[in-house]
């Protein structure tokens, strides 16, 4: 255990106006989380539940709407973008998509050598080849893929460019924002084994988004579960698998395949009807009771505090009272 | 390998290993725009012109402003007489002046008269010692024995002396294009160029900044775009002075805001690009976004609308110089050059065909290349 955390979320919300600024979507709302130092925090749930915009707002692309972000021991939440800027060089952020965040103008040692400009680690883009050539070999590229362009490299070494170009800084966190969703399932598995690789030699912390609830459990420490812009539910990852407290997770776990067809058949099938609810009007109360099968009375009316049940498992949901 | 079933050796570096050649950028784009017939012709004829324009004045002997009576209206394709002693031909001029021209089609001097015949409607010239009468009674004029009455043989021969023939002050037409030429390029060059800047810069920021920045900037680039272009060229004239400065100025002050809105346009949608976000993250400041992201970005449709806005610019020059409120004679530009060749339309055609053809031939050749240039820009099309 470190003596802090890397970063702390507390009660973030992002709301986003649309149309003529009347209608406003929930995207994030008061979610609240931990994430010590050297270990990996898994963020997982459906698309458009806010994931991405929570990781987003974290690294400060997006302006919060209240709440407190604190990296390190610094209150980074009302930071100016220039304040920020020493800030960046602590936090990096990994992309969904290896093909739209990477400039196909740029050749592979710009891209990498970009960060190291931008924070004036190196003057020269001649200089910034002596943590280029490093970076590229350490994620699996040779010197001879630098003055290459981006749109040459298959997906996957697109991915392992951008995660070069994140992690060239030497970050204490990096932001995964779905790394391995558009990528084939072998890549998959390179990619995952070189981030968990480079975090155990330099000890940094991951926030893991993902919606593949299978590789989150193999990377991630702990896991929390969002809905609708809820953090629902978190705990140690293993924990959420054994023991899923929530119904939506429960329902989640429920849609992983497994691969042993006598489990499978064992397995209590509880899924979820219907859709997601619109972000823009959020039921009222805890925002599953639309989709939940055990839904009373309460939980229409009052929204579930997070509450730390027994071993650190913690859970917004009125079954638990 | 004598088994068969042997795995085949497969090392990381092969696994790596991007087997495509490796070009730049620019290499990426000449590769895909010859493959394009259309525009590598456009693109040599905008070769072959700058090198007319800029080389083809030292090759020839005549001046584009000097004036030269005797030779006036001359066409290309002569209509001539044989002289009498069959050494050479004889050509009528339209001031009713017979000028000898050599067997190879150089122009020579003018005969001298020795007398006139009112009564008959004739002239007497001597061509090295034999009389030659003209017959100016009636159009067409004739050359003919003065004894006999027979018409002289008439042959159509090359004009070698003047290649596009003259114009009514006896300038050579071909010499006068070189240098007419020469400004339409000049023109579309600074104005493409006075363009590119002022319209990166004004559509950049205002796409980057976006929200109420945008908004007014837009909308003085809606008022600018609204006042009629001549009105402008006029406007500035009177504070220039006449010239080809005040064209450019006028060109330049104006014409770039279809830029500006190309280039907006490209900016908004970029900026909420992946790769302009990640550069955000990494903390690079909006200079290095704009410098490095966003503009290379939208170079391809930036460089289509220039070699667009080129043509249009050339030929906005030449509409100026024909309503004769571009270029003061005695400079030449094509557009003055058709001006000129308006008065006489019909006994000399060929001197507006040819500065018409020319501002043809100009604008195809840069709309080829802007065509090419789209095509080959676009790296989604990479083959």
């Amino acid at each position: 255990m470190s003596e802090y955390n890397m970063l702390e979320v507390n009660n973030l919300t992002k709301h986003y106006k649309v149309g003529a600024g009347k209608q406003v979507v929930h995207a994030v709302d008061n979610v609240s989380f931990c994430l010590e130092k050297g270990r990996t925090l898994g963020l997982v749930g459906e698309s458009g539940c806010g994931k991405s915009s929570c990781a987003r707002t974290i690294i400060r692309i997006y302006e919060p709407t209240s709440g407190q972000i604190i990296l390190g021991e610094q209150d980074i939440t009302t930071l100016s973008q220039k304040q920020l800027k020493p800030i960046r060089k602590k936090m990096q952020m990994i992309f969904q998509d290896p093909y739209a965040s990477l400039n196909a103008r740029m050749t592979v040692r710009d891209i990498i050598a970009e960060p190291l400009l931008a924070h004036k680690v190196v003057r020269t883009k001649e200089e910034a080849n002596d943590y280029v050539y490093p970076m590229l070999e350490r994620v699996g590229l040779t010197k001879e893929h630098a003055n290459r362009y981006a749109h040459e490299f298959s997906g996957g070494q697109r991915q392992r460019v951008g995660i070069a170009r994140a992690l060239v800084l030497q970050p204490d966190l990096v932001i995964c924002d779905e790394p391995i969703s558009a990528l084939d399932v072998s890549i998959q598995a390179q990619v995952i084994n070189l981030l968990k690789d480079y975090q155990e030699e330099q000890g940094l912390s991951y926030l893991f988004i993902a919606h593949d609830l299978s590789m989150v459990r193999y990377v991630s420490d702990d896991v929390g579960v969002m809905y609708l812009g809820n953090l629902v539910e978190m705990c140690e990852s293993n924990e959420i698998y054994k023991n899923p407290l929530h119904p939506y997770t429960k329902g989640l776990l429920g849609g992983i395949p497994i691969p042993n067809p006598k489990l499978a058949r064992q397995k209590i099938t509880s899924s979820i009807e219907g859709d997601l609810p619109s972000p823009i009007n959020p039921p009222s109360g805890c925002r599953f009771h639309t989709r939940c099968p055990y839904a009373k009375s309460i939980c229409s009316e009052a929204a579930p505090d997070m509450k730390i049940l027994e071993s650190g498992h913690s859970v917004a949901c009125h079954l638990y009272e | 390998m004598e088994n068969k079933w042997d795995l085949l050796e497969s090392s990381n570096e092969d696994r790596e290993k991007i087997w495509t050649k490796n070009r730049t950028f620019a290499g990426d784009v000449w590769f895909r725009f010859r493959k394009k017939p259309t525009a590598i012709a456009g693109f040599v004829i905008i070769v072959l012109l700058i090198a007319f324009a800029l080389a083809g004045p030292l090759f020839t002997s005549y001046n584009y402003s000097v004036q030269n009576l005797e030779v006036v209206n001359i066409p290309p394709i002569m209509k001539v007489y044989e002289s009498p002693d069959e050494k050479g031909y004889l050509y009528i001029t339209q001031s009713i002046k017979v000028v000898y021209v050599e067997k190879d089609g150089t122009l020579g001097s003018q005969l001298k008269k020795v007398r006139d015949v009112a009564k008959e409607n004739i002239t007497i010239y001597d061509c090295n010692g034999q009389e030659v009468a003209l017959y100016y009674e009636q159009k067409p004029y004739l050359l003919a024995d003065p004894e006999s009455k027979i018409v002289y043989n008439i042959k159509h021969i090359w004009n070698k002396s003047f290649i596009l023939g003259t114009d009514s002050l006896g300038r050579d037409i071909l010499t006068r294009l070189m240098y007419g030429t020469r400004v339409s390029l000049l023109v579309a060059f600074v104005a493409a160029l006075v363009n590119m800047v002022i319209g990166i810069i004004y559509g950049g920021i205002a796409g980057y900044l976006g929200g109420i920045v945008d908004s007014v900037m837009m909308r003085i680039v809606d008022i600018i775009s609204t006042i009629p272009l001549t009105l402008y060229v006029i406007l500035i004239m009177v504070l220039l002075g006449t010239g080809l400065k005040s064209i450019i100025v006028a060109l330049g002050s104006v014409y770039w805001v279809d830029m500006a809105r190309v280039v907006r346009g490209q900016t908004l949608s970029l900026k909420e690009q992946e790769f302009v976000v990640a550069a955000k993250t990494i903390g690079s400041s909006t200079r290095t976004i704009l410098k490095q992201h966003i503009i290379p970005n939208a170079m391809g449709s930036i460089l289509v609308t220039v070699t667009m806005l080129i043509p249009s610019a050339i030929f906005i020059e030449a509409f100026l110089g024909y309503l004769g409120i571009g270029l003061q004679p005695p400079l030449a530009s094509l557009g003055t050059m058709c001006n000129d060749a308006t008065e006489n339309l019909r006994s000399c055609p060929f001197q507006l065909f040819i500065p018409a053809l020319a501002i043809c031939i100009i604008m195809f050749a840069f709309n080829f290349v802007g065509d090419g240039l789209r095509d080959a820009l676009d790296p989604k099309l990479k083959k």
